[in-house]
């Protein structure tokens, strides 16, 4: 490094030197006439006692070794040579600046969603515990890789293998702080939580394992540093504050490390309250969550030092049997066959890596983000292809420079190094373009992802991670691009480099044809990648939610977190349902117990009584409406009717009367009987299940969790102290943004401190439950236009360069009597073949890559021949009318103008 | 010539500066004057060579080089010792010995 600063020193370096060798020069000198000889005779033999020039090379060699000195000389020269020549230079930052800008854009996101470890004491000594088999479990609260919470507290006395387990969940409470509650999303978490991940205070303490003693043990807050900081202004006499949770007062007491934000990269609390207190907590159940084993959290653990992940699941397993032979016996636990037991009690607990921790996110995006990933390198290589490609064209017009430099003895080593300082110089000066622009990339590509009220981690800015990334990308694509033309200028005769004119060398037409046709072949890739994305979000967005989403607004409230009773809460739904329907700019409304395409579910098997007693094979999902839902949502009743006053249930009657099923549920499990009349219920196996619920009615099949679903669903009757939670849909008069104020107004009339989670159309509620689709759209749209771009402009280049070349040749051809078209013709020949050699080379490949981009698509398959054909014909179209230019310009060469050019 | 003057050992070069430097400060043509002097003429060193070892001394962080006004008036580079310089010559000294004995050593068992 010391050496690299001499390199801007060396001015002054270099006159020092001069002087100190003079004055050694000048007392030899004098010494030796003092002795007698001549001072001509004596300044000679000085001169070759010293020998000056070797000297001062091998001191320059101490101050910078040799080959960083050639290779800064080189870097200085491309420099100006570049500067020379400002529109190849621009066309070639370009070309790299977008490619190196959107891979690192790219990479950016798969380095935060997939691959960053969370910030805590080492991480990579976590891992996530989840069940393996059969567990039996019936309906779950929320997310995924769900674990009942005994089973993290039994998992604490495992210290042989692990050094510390947590639990954890994401919750939704409403918070008041002084002012109005608001809704907020927080993390409930075991006491060990903060200490396994070895996260401390900013300030107060954190949750600690006494907090978690006992239920209720600790009505204790720790703030995230960022709510902290946004909400309560950084106040230094925040601990000690009290805050309502719900309705219940707790105590904050501490903020947590800054930089931390919870175990998910998608889901970032505001604040941590421990398990103990989940009571308060309002989950929307009646369990007893601490004992029973109702799965709502995840577990993770700290595997203890040299332990890894297989040999402590493998540790773990004689522990676990007799826990879940245990288990068994506990109140509570289903009846179930001797098969079904069999198999529970084969299960086992798996250690899966977790680093980074939890994410959902993670898993929803991991697959888009690596296709992405994937087609911004194939981007950047196509960049680098036309940037050789224009280092060859460039090359050919510096043959006769370089058939010089070679003649006067530089090494064909050394004239390759330095065209690959060139290509490196502006493979980095396009990386620090790109490394620009990539946060502003970066944060357009967040607003893609769906966002909900826990903000995500997501950030765009610029990482040392991603600088190096962008870095490395940059070099290589620096040595990729400069490689062929260096080895081109390697190869090259000398005798015949010298003998030809100027302007008309071979200059490597032929690597230059092969380079076009990757390209072309790249490009169609990338193009097809594009067209079955598109089609498939206009597929989605054709085919809709299976119901009329114009003039439909939804509202959500859940006053069980306000503290409302199950019967208030009722009583409220009940009432607000009652108010809205008789608003005005209402037409009708409806209450549903679930919100639709938000991807939560309800799911179960169902036990169906008709001439015999069977269980579905798969989940069916639930939902409980009130009557008119599916006539204010627009959904076909195609048998039966919908719920009304003969559905209520009677006081002390346990489970739902009636239920509608929909047409998918009876294609597949009631196909050629009368779905009308038949009993079901809610689960399975177990022989407490009656089927008891009568179908009533048949309805269309409309959209669950998302767009894309088509699944088997059943609907109960919303029933009184069902409904605590609920999220109602309107069909409103005029556009549905009008019906905000007055709706608001009524809630705020009924009860003024509770707020509503969201207000949405349901036109947004589908944008938002497509937004993978559309990120995936949009971005393999434009990388595919990039992709044409780029490979029209290298083919453009090539022709011109082919018809320059061969200019006199089709003058003497016209001069001998061809026609125009003829000579046209000629020139496009050679295009057609590179384009048709381009698709060939692609279509291997599309089939090859079609099955990893499969699960992403919807109505169209990955080597759909429409898709290819339409794709293939606009890349034919856009590359034969950038070839079409050069070949008309060779037309109408005038043959004596073409001749006389000799 | 009297006897044979040999090229100087490789690697001895900087050493016998560090000794030199030891005793006093002094510039790049005084330097070579004390080589000969010292070494009696006994040992050849190619002036050129000298210049290229002090700028690495010096880079290595052994020597430190200032402009002084010398002996003839004139302005001259001197080199003197750093610190390291000093424990360098230490080390080197010491490992020069060790080795000539073992040499020695040798010559002495196979003279017996």
């Amino acid at each position: 490094m010391m050496r690299l600063f001499n390199w801007f020193r060396r001015g002054s370096l270099e006159r020092g030197l001069a002087r100190e060798l003079q004055y050694h020069f000048d007392r030899r000198v004098v010494d030796l006439t003092t002795t007698g000889i001549p001072e001509a005779e004596a300044r000679r033999r000085v001169a070759v006692e010293l020998g000056l020039a070797q000297v001062r090379e091998e001191v320059r060699d101490v101050w910078l070794t040799r080959w960083l000195r050639d290779f800064l000389y080189d870097l200085r020269y491309s420099a100006r040579s570049l500067r020379h020549s400002p529109g190849f230079t621009a066309a070639v930052l370009m070309s790299l600046a977008l490619g190196i800008g959107a891979t690192t854009a790219i990479y950016s996101l798969v380095d935060q969603v997939i691959l960053h470890a969370l910030p805590v004491r080492e991480p990579e000594r976590l891992v996530l515990v989840d069940w393996n088999g059969d567990d039996l479990i019936t309906g779950d609260i929320g997310s995924s890789n769900l674990m009942p919470y005994p089973i993290c507290r039994e998992l604490q006395q495992q210290t042989r293998f692990l050094d510390g387990v947590l639990c954890r969940a994401e919750i939704q409470v409403n918070l008041t702080a002084g002012g109005d509650p608001r809704p907020v999303a927080a993390e409930i978490v075991s006491g060990s939580y903060f200490a396994v991940l070895g996260v401390g205070p900013a300030l107060g303490r954190v949750i600690e394992p006494e907090d978690d003693a006992a239920p209720g043990a600790g009505p204790v807050v720790v703030l995230s540093y960022d709510f902290w900081q946004a909400q309560f202004g950084a106040a230094a006499d925040i601990v000690g504050r009290k805050v309502l949770i719900g309705n219940h007062p707790m105590t904050v007491v501490g903020v947590a490390a800054a930089g931390f934000r919870g175990i998910d990269v998608g889901f970032v609390p505001a604040f941590w309250i421990p398990t103990s207190i989940y009571a308060d907590a309002n989950l929307g159940t009646d369990e007893d969550l601490l004992h029973d084993n109702t799965r709502w959290l995840q577990i993770l653990a700290r595997l203890r030092p040299g332990v890894s992940a297989a040999q402590a699941q493998a540790g773990l397993l004689p522990w676990f049997r007799p826990w879940l032979e245990d288990s068994t016996r506990r109140a509570g636990f289903p009846v179930i066959t001797a098969e079904k037991r069999h198999l529970y009690l084969a299960s086992s607990l798996i250690l899966i890596p977790a680093p980074q921790g939890h994410s959902p996110l993670r898993r929803s995006l991991s697959q888009p983000l690596w296709m992405l990933f994937a087609a911004t390198g194939v981007l950047l290589g196509l960049a680098c292809l036309n940037v050789a490609s224009l280092f060859l064209a460039r090359g050919s017009a510096r043959v006769r420079e370089i058939g010089t430099r070679l003649a006067l003895g530089a090494s064909r080593g050394r004239i390759g190094r330095q065209l690959l300082a060139d290509s490196l110089l502006l493979a980095v000066a396009g990386g620090v373009l790109g490394a620009a622009v990539a946060p502003l990339v970066i944060r357009s590509l967040i607003t893609f992802l769906p966002h909900d009220l826990a903000a995500t981690d997501l950030h765009g800015t610029l990482s040392l991670r991603l600088l190096t990334f962008a870095f490395f990308a940059s070099v290589t694509a620096g040595l990729l691009s400069g490689l062929a033309p260096a080895l081109q200028a390697g190869g090259e005769s000398l005798v015949s480099s010298l003998r030809e004119r100027g302007g008309t060398g071979f200059g490597g037409v032929r690597l230059r044809k092969a380079i076009v046709t990757l390209q072309v072949a790249f490009s169609l890739i990338l193009l097809i990648g594009a067209a079955l994305f598109l089609r498939t979000l206009t597929g989605l967005l054709a085919k809709g939610p299976g119901f009329e989403t114009t003039s439909l607004l939804s509202f959500a409230i859940a006053p069980l977190e306000n503290g409302y009773s199950r019967a208030d809460a009722s009583r409220l739904v009940r009432h607000l349902d009652e108010q809205v329907r008789a608003l005005p700019v209402a037409r009708s409304s409806a209450v549903a117990r679930f919100a639709l395409l938000t991807g939560g579910h309800w799911t179960n098997v169902v036990t169906m009584q008709t001439d015999r007693r069977s269980v579905t094979d798969g989940y069916i999902n639930f939902n409980a409406v009130s009557p008119g839902f599916f006539s204010t949502l627009g959904v076909r009743l195609l048998a039966g009717r919908d719920f009304d006053q003969r559905d209520i249930r009677p006081a002390g009657e346990i489970g739902p009367r009636s239920a509608i099923v929909n047409e998918a549920f009876v294609k597949r499990y009631l196909a050629g009987r009368d779905p009308l009349g038949v009993l079901i219920a809610r689960g399975g196996g177990a022989s407490n299940v009656t089927p008891n619920s009568r179908i009533v009615g048949v309805v269309a099949d409309i959209s669950y969790r998302g767009v894309r679903d088509s699944s088997e669903q059943v609907f109960f009757p919303l029933f009184e102290n069902d409904d605590t939670g609920a999220t109602f849909y309107i069909k409103v008069r005029g556009a549905p943004e009008q019906a905000i104020p007055s709706i608001r107004r009524l809630v705020r009339q009924d009860d003024p401190r509770l707020p509503i989670l969201w207000f949405r159309t349901l036109d947004d509620q589908v944008d938002r439950s497509l937004t993978t689709e559309r990120m995936l759209a949009a971005l393999s749209a434009s990388f595919g236009a990039l992709a044409l771009l780029l490979s029209l402009v290298g083919l453009y280049g090539v022709m011109s360069f082919v018809v320059t070349r061969r200019t006199r040749e089709i003058g003497i051809r016209l001069a001998l009597g061809a026609t125009r078209a003829s000579a046209l013709r000629l020139v496009l020949r050679d295009a057609v073949t590179m384009i048709a050699a381009g698709v060939a080379l692609a279509l291997p490949c599309v089939a090859a890559l079609g099955k990893l981009v499969q699960s992403q698509l919807f109505g169209v398959t990955a080597t759909d021949p429409a898709t290819i054909a339409a794709a293939a014909m606009v890349l034919a179209a856009g590359a034969l009318s950038a070839a079409f230019m050069p070949a008309w310009r060779a037309s109408n060469v005038s043959p004596t103008d073409a001749l006389r050019l000799e | 010539m009297p006897s044979p003057r040999f090229p100087i050992p490789q690697g001895t070069l900087d050493m016998l500066i560090l000794q030199i430097l030891s005793l006093e400060p002094a510039h790049g043509y005084g330097i070579a004057q004390r080589l000969e002097q010292i070494s009696r003429s006994v040992v050849q060193v190619n002036q050129g060579s000298l210049y290229p070892a002090l700028h690495r001394l010096q880079q290595k962080g052994w020597l430190r080089a200032g402009w002084k006004q010398s002996e003839t008036g004139r302005e001259a580079k001197f080199y003197s010792l750093t610190p390291a310089g000093r424990r360098q010559l230490a080390v080197e000294k010491d490992s020069w010995a060790r080795l000539s004995s073992a040499v020695n050593l040798i010559f002495e068992e196979g003279s017996q």
